[in-house]
Formats: structure tokens, C-alpha cells, sequence
């Protein structure tokens, strides 16, 4: 405003301008007076209640991850009806509302309390704690983000005596095709997952043969096969293999674990036939399940297959001294896991014992590591590997909240009591 | 004059006479009529579940879990009897005679129709209608439950239909029966020696009879209570338990704290504490406001014992609450029976703020109708067996227990509170005249103000449980039901808040949405465990659901009345100008 006056008597043309940029400067104060409204913010609240409950119901359907992405990360998602009322009504999938994602709402959210900061700024004892608070709202959603954008985490199992130096994803799975011939080193092709689904042929360069998935199980569980088919029904129909281990293990697809089922993970198994050129060679089935490499020979190469979880390797390995696991005396509640292990870090020249317990884990190079699980019959441990830049920001953020909120409201009964100093004084009068 | 002087004592007269009326149930009972000492066999030391408690609670919880009582009531010629005396007998009976008079006691409570079919049971008898059972009654047909349950075992737990679940139910019932009649449960025979574990009775059976001083003790008391010989019972008890004080000093001293505590029931005692206190401050509000004063006497004083009964429903509580953080060394909040308790119990002294701002006993009612509703929710959660188990690996932290826990606890009790407040204020507004004058917006106030506070609470809570899942499994969010419900109770406080600031709602709009927070916080305090129906939860979730959907219609029926124009309110009715002209001004807080 200061400056339309100061500039103002140096002419009608200069005049005009400033006033069309006066317009313009109106133009952009009523967006973000609209955009700083608290009207909108109740409205996103509310929708981010609706979010988060379909988000929830959905667990019962979909595994948490599948939710996460689907609702939460997502900038728009179609909310089933069928989630709100009970199963026996059989209500279709189809029928669902086009809602914003948990991406739109929180950058919404963001953008609409940057605006009423920007637009109703002003630095006083009442309006401390508000926007300290705010702050830390901000690092809150912006803590959320991080973690969905740049975190990262897997699984590392190790057992007794044995090393490890890397963590398998345990939601996504790689086909690795191994090229055995050099018996000095191994070359490894990962397909990824998201190539491998059915009616899919996979050509790569460093491969004498092509892959064609006849079939993907998601989610799958295996058995064998004894001289008659009279166990499960469902063995004699479906795929069957020719080649390596599936000649006697079939694999068969299984719902998919869900999100209120607790610590269960999908295991996928497939199919693959592989041609060289047109010659058939064979049909296989891998799967996540099996734990050894299936081996075979193509012109004159030999190579192994195995479906596994998706690897990625760390610059440091653990190995595994002692695994703990104590019971509450005659009960098979789990009182205690603990995992001795040895850390390896040449390159940083750390060799050191660490105890990973719960609620006590290792944190180094910017990995967290925690005990997360451990394998049948106590002889290994499963320890979950998370990598998040943004670990930090939640307990800045929580600081700045409570104490942002406690001395907004601490204040505000403060001064009524000296004499209603503060009249009306929330701090955030509405926008009317 | 000297009326009024005379009443001003009646509080006092009615707390001192409730408070030595719940005294005196604490009272230990005396020996019984064939000299037997039940206390002292009682507090023995015994192990179950994962910890070392009294003899007496491993019965009680046993019974809870099997007849849904803690006790055997008298019926027929049965006469009544207590958990530890059910147990001993169970445990003792050996030859046919004493065996046939254990297995008649009516313990198993069965209730579905199926399941009663299932074992040709009848609904009734000359005593009346049956719905518990006795274990001679079911013996002829446990072949066949046995084949309904391997093919309910088949099934995947979520895809168990109701007769399915409650086989299963029925199933381990009978397997905890089973297991102490035949020694296995509990692990009576305590570690004496170091080195040692505690082990079952039915370790030391047999031809190495002998054994230590353990062994010998619970022999020679189940043999001298099959033969009737009370006073060799009392004598071997009162000496094994001397053992145990020498061998197991805490583990002994504990066990007895635990018996006095079981016994006193202190939270039974709060919850009819409160009805009373509920009674006389709904009087007092009655009362000032059919005679239409403020300074009515008689509502004054029925309002104040209102108010004084509440402050000793609160301290039984309290006690009750203090004695199982000492039992446990825990931290009050560990399990979803522990939080219904503590629910309540936070809800008080926030009631009591409120109280001193409206002043009209309105707190009061509230305070007591939560803290009695909550116990009474307690109560049932608890009947799944013993409260204070040991804790699951991950949640063994006294830490995270006493911090995320507790706060996060608090902001459900304060959400609570704000919707039971503004049920209040739209009831009294709608149907009765006591919304005068100040009440209008003083109410409105107390309601604002326990928002703020449930807001921090909660929101402090659900973060910090966000930096306990952080540290124990490296999520801060991970978007689990249990995490969004907790910010689901987060958003509606905030709704709330930021609904008041830009002025879209004024009281009645808070009223409203507070009631709607009773609907969201019953959601994640129940519901999200109701979503994996666990294996643990047959019997209970399925009148649970009952329970939940019965308390969110009726608090959608609330936030229907409220939709009448607030002229039309009963309280607001004679102001009406005054009450628009006070509403468009209105920005309570």
C-alpha cells in the first residue's frame, strides 16, 4: 500500500499501471484469503477423517501397503461403498465415490495453512503458540512425506553363525536369472516384479533364452506331490512344470494377506516357461518359498533361477552370534527377543558385538536396525532394516505442537483470568 | 437457621456412611464352619500366565473365564462357594465320591442355542432358567464336540461362523477345567530351591511322591480336604505359606497384597459409589430447577452430597488403581480392561473443573455416569480371566506404558468427557428448563475448554506412540487401525476447534460435534480391535459389536434432538430473543 502512494504522483500512465497492478495485487489477496479460509480446512479435516476411515475398513480386504498406496500416497482414490456395511449385503466393488488421495489433501492442507499464516501474519504473545504449533504441523505432513518418498525398508534374516550383508523387500519379489558358466563369478539379471505378470515374455540381452510367465501368484502356498493327486483338489488342476523342483511341488495362489491380519506377508510363487527361440526347453516354477536356486543348462551355459524378495545390499554385514527368545514361564507369550550379532565395516573400520533387542535397536550409517521377527525353531533372527532420512522430523515436530498448543491455551486462561485481556482472543479469529 | 445449620452437615453424614459401608465388604472372612482358613490357602503363591500371583486369583480369574462370575452362587441344594474353594475341591477330588460331587458343579456358561443343542442341555429347571453347566452334563457328548471342533479348526479364523467360534470357546473352557483337575494348571509347585522353574502338581505325582516341602504341602492339603480334615488343611496352608515368605520373600508378600485386593473389590465398590452420586446430583438438579431458584437449599445440599460421593467413588478408585500399579509394577494402563478403568478415573477431576464453572451439579452427573459406565465396561472386558497378565514382548516397556499410553488414554477419557457434557447440554436444553440464565454459555464453555485439552492430549499421544513404534520397528506412522483411530480422534478435536474459530458452529454446532467425538472415539477404542476378529475374542466381540453399534445409534439419536431450532428449546424457550441475540454474539470461550 506504502508504495501505490509513494509512486503514485509521477503520472496518469504510471497511474493506470498501478492500478491494473493494484488489481492484480487484489486479485491474488482474494485467492489466498480463499485458499487461507478456515472453512477449507474444516472441509479437509473432515476429509481426511472419511480417508483415513475407508483407509482403515480397506484393511480387511487389502494388505496395509496395498492401502497405503492406494489411499494414502495417492493423489485420488475410489472409495468402495462395500467397505461401510457388512459383507452379507453383497455390495458390488464397483460402486464408489472418486475421492482426493492422502497426497491432495495434505499438499491442500499445507498450502492452506501457509495461506492463513501468510495472509493473517502478525507476531504477537497470543499468536506465538499458534504458529508454533502450526510449525510443527508443517514438519508433521512434511515428516510424512519424506518417509513416503525417500524411505526405505527390508527385511535382513540371518542364521546362527551365518552373515548377511543385505535386506530383502518383502513387498516386492525379483526373478534372478544367475549365469553360472564363469566359475569365478556369478552375473545376476533381477527381473523386477513389475514385469512379470501372466502372458508376459522376457528377452534381455545377457540371456541365451526368453522368459514367458504362464502364471503369477501373488500370493501363494506350496505342496507337494505324492503318487496320487489325492490330496488337495486343487493340485490336479491348474499349471505344472516340467523342469527342477516344480516336477514335484506345485505351487497354488492364496488370497492376499491383509492389513488386520497382522505380521502375514505375501509369498508369490510363478510359472515360467523358457524358449530358445522357438524350442521350447521347458516349463518351471519358481517361487519365493523355495529357498535354493533351481539349476539347468542352456547352450552349453549353465544358470540358476529363483524367484526371491527383492535385494539390496548394505556396505556393512552382521553375522549372528546368539538368538534369544524367552517365554513367560509356562506360556508361549514371548517375553523377550534379543539378537547378538557381530558388525562388520571394513570400511569404516568397525568390527564390534551389539545386542539388538526390542524396543532397542542399532543405528548406524543411517539404517535403524530392529528385532522384527525371528525364524522357526529360535535358529535365526529376522531383523527389519529401515532407512528414513525423515526419521527425525516427528519428534521435532511433536515438540513444537504440544508445546505451541500448551502455551497458546495456557496463555489464553492466563490472561482471561488477569482481566480478559484477551477478549476474543483464540488467536485465529475467522476469516468473517 | 438451625435447619440450615443442620444441613449443611447431611453431605458429610452420607459420605461417612457409604465410606464405612464399602469399608466394611473389605473385611477378610473368618474361618469356616469345618475350620478351614480359605485366606491362607487362598494367598499361596502359584504361577499362571506368565506370572507368579495368589492361588486365589488363578481361581478367580479360572471361574470368570469359564461362568463368566467369580464365585459360585448357591442353587439347588449346591450350596455357594468361592473360586478358591471350587478350585481346591476340583483339584482334590480322588476317589468316586468326590469326584462325582466336583464335575456337578454348574461352571461352564453356555448360552448359544446351538451349543446347548449341541449337547442336549436344558433351558431350564425347577430352579428356574439355566445358563450354566456342569461338566457331567456335557461328558457324554465331548466326542462329538471334539469332532466340531477339528472342523471349526479347519476354517480360518475370520471365516468361523458364531456356532464355530463358540465351540472353540466352550473348547478351551473345557481344557482349563481339564488341566486342573488333573494337576496341570496351575504351576503349584514353586521354585524352593534355586535353579528351579515353577512346575505343575502333576510333575510330582505318582510313585516319586515326596519330593520338596512344595510338593508335600499341596498333597497333604488336598488329601486332608478330600478327607474333610479342615484343621489339617488350615495348619499345612498356614505353614506352606510360611515356607514360601522364607524361599520366595516378594512373590510371597505380592500374593497376599493381591488377596486383600481381590477381596475389596475397589472397583465394584467405586461403580455403586457412583450410582448413589449419579442419584443424588440428578435430585439436586432437579430439584434447583423445579423450584425454579439457583440458591434452592434442599438442591444445594442434594447437589454437594452429589458431589462429595463422586470425590469418594473417586478415591476408592483411585486406591483400586494405585494398589494394581504396586501389584503389577506397571505402569495403570496395560491392557483394554485396565484402560476402561482408567478412562473413567481421568475423567473425574476434569468433571469436577467443569463442576466448579457451571456449578449445578451438571460435572457431577457426568463424572458419574462415565465413571460408572466405564467400570461396568471394565468389568465385562475383565471376564476374559486374569487383568493383570504379563505383557507381550513388544509392550514390555514401562516407559512407553507410562508416557504414550497414559496420555493417549487421557485424550480418550477428555473426548469422552466433552461428548457426555454436550449430551448433557443438549438434553437439558431440548426437554428441560435447567439451562438458565449463565448456563447457556457457561456450559458451552466447560465443553470448549475439555476440547483444548482433549486435543493436546490426544494429539501428544498418538505422536508419541508414533516415536514408540519409531523405536520399537522404525515406523513413526504406518497407518495401522489402532494409529488411525488415535488421529481420528485427533481430527475431530480439531475440527471442533477450527469449526468455533472461523465462527461456522457456536454452542449448539459444538454440542453436536462433540457428541459425534463419543461415536469416533468408541471407534478406535473398540472398533478397530473388532476389525481381525482375533482368536481371542469370541464370546466378547460379538456382544461387543452389539454394544457399539447400540451406543453410536443413541448418540446419533442425541444429534438429531439437537437439530431442533434452538428457540424451541426447552430452556431457551421463554428468552427467545434474548437467546438469538445472545447466540449471534456468541463465541464462548
Amino acid at each position: 500500500m506504502t508504495q501505490i502512494s509513494t509512486e503514485a504522483d509521477v503520472g496518469s500512465r504510471v497511474s493506470t499501471e498501478e492500478h491494473a497492478r493494484a488489481r492484480g495485487r487484489f486479485i491474488v489477496m482474494a485467492a489466498l484469503h480463499a485458499l487461507a479460509s478456515l472453512r477449507l480446512t474444516v472441509a479437509l479435516l473432515a476429509m481426511s477423517m472419511v480417508l483415513i476411515l475407508a483407509g482403515t475398513l480397506a484393511q480387511m480386504h487389502d494388505g496395509v501397503w496395498t492401502v497405503v498406496h492406494e489411499y494414502f500416497r495417492s493423489t485420488h482414490t475410489w472409495i468402495r461403498l462395500r467397505l461401510f456395511v457388512p459383507d452379507s449385503w453383497g455390495v458390488s466393488d464397483r460402486v464408489a465415490i472418486l475421492f482426493p488421495g492422502g497426497l491432495t489433501i495434505g499438499v491442500l492442507l499445507f498450502v492452506n495453512l501457509v495461506a492463513a499464516h501468510a495472509v493473517r501474519f502478525k507476531l504477537s504473545a497470543k499468536r506465538v503458540g499458534i504458529i508454533v504449533t502450526h510449525l510443527g504441523v508443517i514438519l508433521l505432513l512434511a515428516g510424512e512425506f519424506v518417509t513416503g518418498a525417500f524411505a526405505d525398508e527390508g527385511n535382513m534374516s540371518i542364521d546362527e553363525g551365518k552373515s548377511s550383508n543385505f535386506v530383502e523387500d518383502i513387498r516386492t519379489a525379483e526373478l534372478a536369472v544367475i549365469d553360472k558358466t564363469d566359475p569365478t563369478s556369478d552375473i545376476v539379471i533381477a527381473i523386477p516384479m513389475a514385469q512379470l505378470h501372466e502372458g508376459a515374455t522376457i528377452r534381455h540381452p545377457m540371456l541365451g533364452f526368453e522368459i514367458h510367465v504362464d502364471s503369477w501368484m501373488a500370493n501363494s502356498t506350496l505342496a507337494a506331490v505324492t503318487g496320487g493327486m489325492d490330496g488337495d483338489p486343487r493340485l490336479s488342476m491348474g499349471p505344472t512344470a516340467d523342469m527342477g523342483i516344480g516336477r514335484n511341488v506345485r505351487a497354488r495362489g492364496v488370497a492376499r494377506a491383509t492389513g488386520v491380519d497382522g505380521s502375514t506377508v505375501d509369498v508369490p510363487s510363478a510359472y515360467v516357461t523358457l524358449m530358445d527361440g522357438d524350442r521350447r526347453l521347458g516349463t518351471m516354477m519358481v517361487s519365493v518359498h523355495l529357498e535354493p536356486e533351481q539349476s539347468f543348462g542352456v547352450g552349453g551355459k549353465s544358470y540358476a533361477m529363483a524367484l526371491r524378495f527383492k535385494r539390496t545390499y548394505k556396505p556393512y554385514t552382521l553375522k549372528l552370534i546368539d538368538f534369544k527368545h524367552d517365554l513367560y514361564v509356562g506360556t508361549n507369550r514371548p517375553k523377550n527377543f534379543s539378537s547378538l550379532v557381530r558388525l562388520i565395516d571394513p570400511e569404516h573400520h568397525v568390527d564390534r558385538e551389539v545386542l539388538i533387542r526390542m524396543n532397542e535397536p542399532l543405528r548406524y550409517r543411517g539404517d535403524t536396525l530392529y528385532q522384527a521377527s525371528f525364524k522357526s525353531d529360535n535358529t535365526g533372527t529376522v531383523l527389519q532394516v529401515v532407512r528414513n532420512p525423515g526419521w527425525l522430523l516427528p519428534y521435532v515436530s511433536c515438540g513444537l505442537v504440544v508445546g505451541g498448543m500448551l502455551f497458546h491455551f495456557g496463555y489464553r486462561s492466563w490472561s482471561k483470568r488477569r482481566g480478559g485481556a484477551v477478549r476474543r482472543g483464540d488467536g485465529m479469529e475467522g476469516t468473517r | 437457621m438451625n435447619m440450615g445449620r443442620l444441613m449443611r452437615w447431611i453431605p458429610l453424614v452420607l459420605v461417612v456412611v457409604m465410606a464405612v459401608s464399602v469399608a466394611s465388604r473389605m473385611r477378610g472372612p473368618a474361618v469356616d464352619a469345618d475350620g478351614v482358613d480359605w485366606n491362607a490357602v487362598g494367598s499361596l503363591a502359584v504361577s499362571a500366565e506368565g506370572r507368579t500371583k495368589p492361588l486365589d486369583t488363578f481361581a478367580r480369574s479360572a471361574l470368570l473365564r469359564m461362568s463368566g462370575r467369580q464365585s459360585l452362587p448357591a442353587r439347588g441344594e449346591q450350596p455357594s462357594m468361592t473360586a478358591v474353594q471350587w478350585v481346591m475341591e476340583l483339584m482334590a477330588a480322588g476317589d468316586a465320591e468326590t469326584q462325582k460331587r466336583a464335575i456337578s458343579r454348574e461352571v461352564f456358561r453356555i448360552d448359544h442355542p446351538d451349543l446347548r443343542a449341541l449337547f442336549g442341555l436344558p433351558e431350564s429347571d425347577v430352579h428356574g432358567r439355566r445358563t450354566r453347566y456342569a461338566l457331567s452334563e456335557l461328558m457324554a457328548r465331548l466326542p462329538e464336540m471334539a469332532n466340531q471342533v477339528e472342523m471349526a479348526k479347519a476354517v480360518q479364523p475370520k471365516q468361523q461362523d458364531m456356532f464355530q467360534r463358540q465351540v472353540l470357546g466352550l473348547n478351551d473352557r473345557v481344557m482349563l477345567y481339564l488341566a486342573i483337575a488333573q494337576w496341570e494348571a496351575p504351576l503349584a509347585v514353586a521354585p524352593l530351591a534355586s535353579g528351579q522353574e515353577w512346575r505343575p502338581l502333576v510333575m510330582t505325582a505318582g510313585p516319586m511322591v515326596g519330593g520338596d516341602a512344595s510338593t508335600k504341602a499341596w498333597h497333604s492339603m488336598l488329601e486332608s480336604l478330600s478327607a474333610g480334615d479342615g484343621a489339617t488343611l488350615t495348619r499345612v496352608a498356614r505353614e506352606y505359606g510360611e515356607t514360601l515368605r522364607g524361599a520366595l520373600p516378594g512373590a510371597a508378600r505380592a500374593s497376599s497384597n493381591e488377596v486383600v485386593f481381590n477381596r475389596a473389590a475397589p472397583f465394584v465398590n467405586a461403580a455403586a459409589v457412583y450410582v448413589f452420586a449419579a442419584v443424588l446430583a440428578l435430585l439436586g438438579l432437579l430439584v434447583t430447577t423445579v423450584s425454579g431458584k439457583s440458591d434452592s437449599a434442599w438442591g444445594g445440599v442434594l447437589r454437594r452430597s452429589g458431589l462429595w460421593m463422586v470425590g469418594l467413588a473417586f478415591l476408592v478408585q483411585t486406591i483400586g488403581l494405585v494398589a494394581r500399579v504396586v501389584l503389577q509394577g506397571r505402569p495403570p494402563v496395560t491392557n483394554l480392561y485396565s484402560s476402561a478403568v482408567f478412562i473413567g478415573w481421568a475423567c473425574v477431576p476434569l468433571a469436577f473443573m467443569v463442576e466448579r464453572m457451571v456449578r449445578v451439579g451438571i460435572g457431577t452427573i457426568v463424572a458419574s455416569v462415565i465413571g460408572f459406565s466405564t467400570l461396568i465396561v471394565a468389568h465385562n472386558l475383565g471376564a476374559s480371566g486374569d487383568t493383570m497378565e504379563a505383557m507381550q514382548a513388544v509392550l514390555d516397556s514401562n516407559f512407553w506404558l507410562a508416557t504414550h499410553v497414559v496420555v493417549v488414554t487421557i485424550g480418550y477419557s477428555a473426548t469422552f468427557l466433552a461428548g457426555f457434557l454436550a449430551m448433557a447440554y443438549i438434553l437439558l436444553g431440548v426437554f428441560t428448563p435447567a439451562l438458565r440464565g449463565d448456563l447457556k454459555k457457561t456450559l458451552p464453555k466447560g465443553i470448549y475448554g475439555v476440547v483444548c485439552f482433549a486435543t493436546v492430549m490426544s494429539f501428544f499421544g498418538t505422536v508419541l506412540g508414533g516415536i514408540w513404534a519409531d523405536q520399537s520397528w522404525g515406523r513413526f506412522w504406518g497407518w495401522d487401525p489402532k494409529e488411525n483411530g488415535a488421529a481420528l480422534i485427533v481430527l475431530i478435536n480439531l475440527i471442533i476447534l477450527h469449526a468455533r474459530w472461523g465462527g461456522m458452529i457456536k454452542e449448539r454446532g459444538i454440542a453436536v460435534l462433540a457428541v459425534f467425538g463419543n461415536i469416533v472415539t468408541a471407534w478406535s477404542w473398540f472398533g478397530t480391535n473388532m476389525l481381525g476378529v482375533g482368536l481371542h475374542s469370541y464370546g466378547f466381540i460379538s456382544s461387543a459389536v452389539f454394544w457399539i453399534v447400540a451406543f453410536d445409534l443413541s448418540m446419533v439419536a442425541v444429534m438429531l434432538v439437537a437439530a431442533v431450532p434452538v428457540r424451541h428449546w426447552r430452556s431457551f424457550r421463554e428468552g427467545a430473543v434474548e437467546a438469538r441475540v445472545g447466540g449471534a454474539v456468541a463465541t464462548a470461550g
